[in-house]
């Protein structure tokens, strides 16, 4: 694996993760590495833990056992804002400020590398700069995010995230609401940001783009991991019946061998 | 502090001030094709072809390689443009500041425009006095009446005014934002009730009927805050449950207070009616002086906390995950607002309307984007020192100052329910 970076991070690291609420467990025993330049997706039945897991990862939700390193630390070693440094989470569903410009929630994403006597570096300007370019969003920077379309939105939440720098970014569902087209923009994009260095953890319930997109696909099933590999090598019928209950054919992409989950109709 | 993560910071930042692209930066510039990042933006990146990935170095850079995040000489995007539309950037060595070039200007605004009030204010009376005489007064070369009226009863109700409104404001401008609602003030978590029900508790004790101490009212305020806080799981939680809560537990420790006072006679009844509809009649240095003590220590935290207010308005994730502490930062918010609130309304009465009014109307003026601390602080000063002004003016006997800002703030709570924001499209 070549990647641009001269100097490659860690990665991801989850070790032993419990978690959930009182009395009722919701991610148990998942051990996870997904090293730097990496796309991991993570894939499972409505319900699964898939989005638990990843506030987890984000600091969001404290574990009950287990521990998440992002760049080699425990996360629940450092600050919030600390961790800002190191790990960026896309929500689901994101709200943004009220009558905020695209260039505006991009520069949030700087909020964590700024302070009292560091309000607005150059580099946080190139940083900004920068997540507008890869993203495609620099001529929409004086637009207001809720004048855009879902699309041209998700490109600007995704902007924001990347403004921030982290060696780790999450996305949950970032492809939730959009058409194929846009799926696919986002996603190339997701692998762009990984070609340049970071690790990249998404939850996605498409299993046909999870299997294009990731090296590594996480499949989850009542909250443990039940399968963990590169695409090609895992997806087969019996893990689409274990995880969804489905018969399901898997045809090979013609150019890439890559899997395709066709279901077939239930009887 | 210094994170783990090897995220660029100025000390590995090895751009030059002029922000030139450096040598690494030229291959970079090559190998991007226009296509994908170039000024027709939305049209998005191309596709890929596979799950090999495409040689993406137009991607964002650089979590970890210093020589990535050189500077590129860039067209698109000229720098002025990635900076807040309201501010202008001041830079020196490491540091940057960002002058809020709009917020300025409100400020330059308001504050002659409070001071204007102000010099009103001790002018005002109902049986007139000239900008001469009053002006005599202040210096101390008038006659000795008048210098007494200007300096030890006018000069130090106006200034205390001035405090109350500007506490109320920025109280005010906290709940909204902590509640991402525009009507959610401080009276909302029982700071008033727990002022007057003080306040009664002392009148109903004392043989004369008397409001006892100042500092009694805050004490109530801070008290009933922090019950109500308790009530409902902790500073840190949602705002709205706060609010809930307090609505339920004001309207129970207000109860109190009125059973003890239906059960006193007229002359209590009058003087605690008096302290609960909101007056600043006969404040002075008495109480001005703690409450300039307590403003000089709040009020620089309440700006400070500013910025980071800002990103209540984001979900609770997105803030979290852009390094908000929220428990610290909503309880730190609360905490202010009610010490705030609470020396407010102990010193000059549960005064209505001004901690809804001041932040919205400071709202509209610094924009939408930000928290507007410093223009709440300054509107709610003005709003209250000329609301008192007017109680002293427009009647033969003086009206309360909360019973003129009652009068004027009904019609504005109304504007703000029912004018839609043209801005936002919001009501």
């Amino acid at each position: 694996m070549t990647t641009p970076m001269t100097d490659a991070h860690p990665g991801l690291q989850v070790r032993g993760l419990h978690a959930g609420y009182p009395g009722r467990p919701v991610v148990q025993d998942v051990d996870l590495s997904v090293p730097a330049g990496h796309v991991a997706a993570v894939v499972g039945p409505n319900g699964c833990g898939k989005s638990t897991l990843l506030r987890t990862i984000a600091r969001l939700h404290r574990p009950t056992r287990g521990a998440v390193l992002a760049d080699g630390t425990d996360i629940w070693k450092l600050t919030q804002r600390q961790v800002a440094h190191c790990v960026a989470l896309l929500p689901q569903s994101p709200r943004a400020p009220e009558a905020v410009t695209v260039a505006g929630l991009v520069r949030y994403g700087r909020h964590p590398h700024q302070g009292l006597l560091r309000q607005w570096s150059r580099e946080d300007e190139r940083a900004v700069r920068d997540a507008l370019e890869a993203t495609g969003t620099t001529a929409l920077a004086g637009e207001r995010l809720d004048r855009l379309s879902g699309g041209q939105r998700q490109r600007c939440w995704l902007a924001m995230v990347l403004a921030q720098h982290t060696p780790v970014v999450l996305l949950d569902e970032p492809t939730s609401a959009l058409d194929l087209g846009h799926v696919v923009d986002v996603l190339t994009l997701v692998r762009q940001v990984a070609a340049a260095g970071r690790t990249v953890v998404m939850v996605l319930h498409d299993l046909a783009s999870a299997a294009r997109y990731a090296d590594t696909l996480i499949a989850m099933k009542d909250g443990r991991v039940v399968a963990q590999g590169p695409p090609q090598e895992i997806v087969d019928e019996a893990l689409v019946k274990e995880l969804y209950d489905l018969e399901a054919d898997i045809l090979r992409a013609p150019g890439d061998a890559c899997p395709v989950v066709v279901p077939r109709a239930r009887g | 502090m210094t994170p783990p993560a090897r995220g660029p910071h100025p000390a590995a930042d090895p751009q030059a001030p002029g922000g030139e692209a450096t040598a690494p930066a030229a291959p970079r510039a090559e190998s991007e094709p226009a296509g994908p990042t170039g000024p027709t933006g939305p049209t998005g990146p191309a596709r890929p072809t596979g799950p090999a990935r495409p040689e993406a170095v137009t991607a964002p850079e650089a979590v970890t390689a210093p020589e990535a995040v050189t500077a590129r000489a860039d067209a698109t995007v000229p720098a002025a443009a990635l900076v807040p539309e309201d501010s202008v950037v001041l830079r020196g060595g490491t540091f940057s500041w960002l002058f809020p070039r709009r917020g300025a200007l409100v400020a330059a605004l308001l504050v002659p425009v409070l001071v204007v009030l102000v010099a009103l204010a001790v002018m005002a009376s109902s049986t007139g006095m000239s900008p001469r005489d009053t002006l005599s007064g202040l210096l101390g070369t008038g006659d000795p009446g008048t210098v007494m009226i200007v300096r030890d009863f006018r000069l130090p109700r106006v200034c205390v005014g001035v405090m109350v409104g500007a506490a109320l404001g920025v109280a005010g401008c906290l709940t909204q934002t902590l509640a991402g609602n525009r009507l959610a003030t401080p009276d909302l978590i029982g700071v008033n009730e727990g002022a007057t029900a003080a306040v009664v508790a002392t009148a109903a004790g004392s043989s004369t009927g008397m409001v006892g101490d100042w500092w009694l009212g805050p004490l109530g305020a801070v008290a009933a805050a922090v019950l109500v806080v308790l009530c409902a799981g902790g500073a840190g939680s949602a705002g709205y449950r706060v609010l809930v809560v307090g609505i339920g537990v004001s309207t129970v420790i207000g109860a109190m207070g009125d059973l003890v006072m239906s059960r006193e006679n007229d002359n209590t009844a009058g003087g605690v009616f008096l302290w609960a509809v909101g007056s600043l009649s006969g404040r002075d240095w008495h109480v001005g002086t703690p409450l300039l003590i307590v403003l000089l220590f709040l009020l620089p935290l309440a700006l400070a906390a500013g910025h980071r207010l800002q990103l209540l308005r984001f979900d609770d994730d997105t803030a979290a995950c852009l390094g908000v502490d929220l428990r610290r930062l909503r309880a730190a918010a609360l905490a202010l607002a009610v010490a705030l609130a609470g020396v407010a309304v102990g010193v000059g009465g549960p005064i209505a309307f001004v901690a809804l009014a001041a932040p919205i109307v400071a709202g509209r003026l610094s924009g939408p984007t930000r928290v507007p601390v410093t223009g709440s602080a300054l509107t709610g000063a003005a709003l209250i020192t000329a609301a008192d002004a007017l109680g002293r003016v427009v009647a033969p006997v003086e009206l309360p100052v909360g019973v003129v800002t009652s009068v004027l703030g009904g019609p504005f709570l109304l504007w703000v329910l029912f004018r839609t924001d043209s801005t936002t499209g919001k009501a």
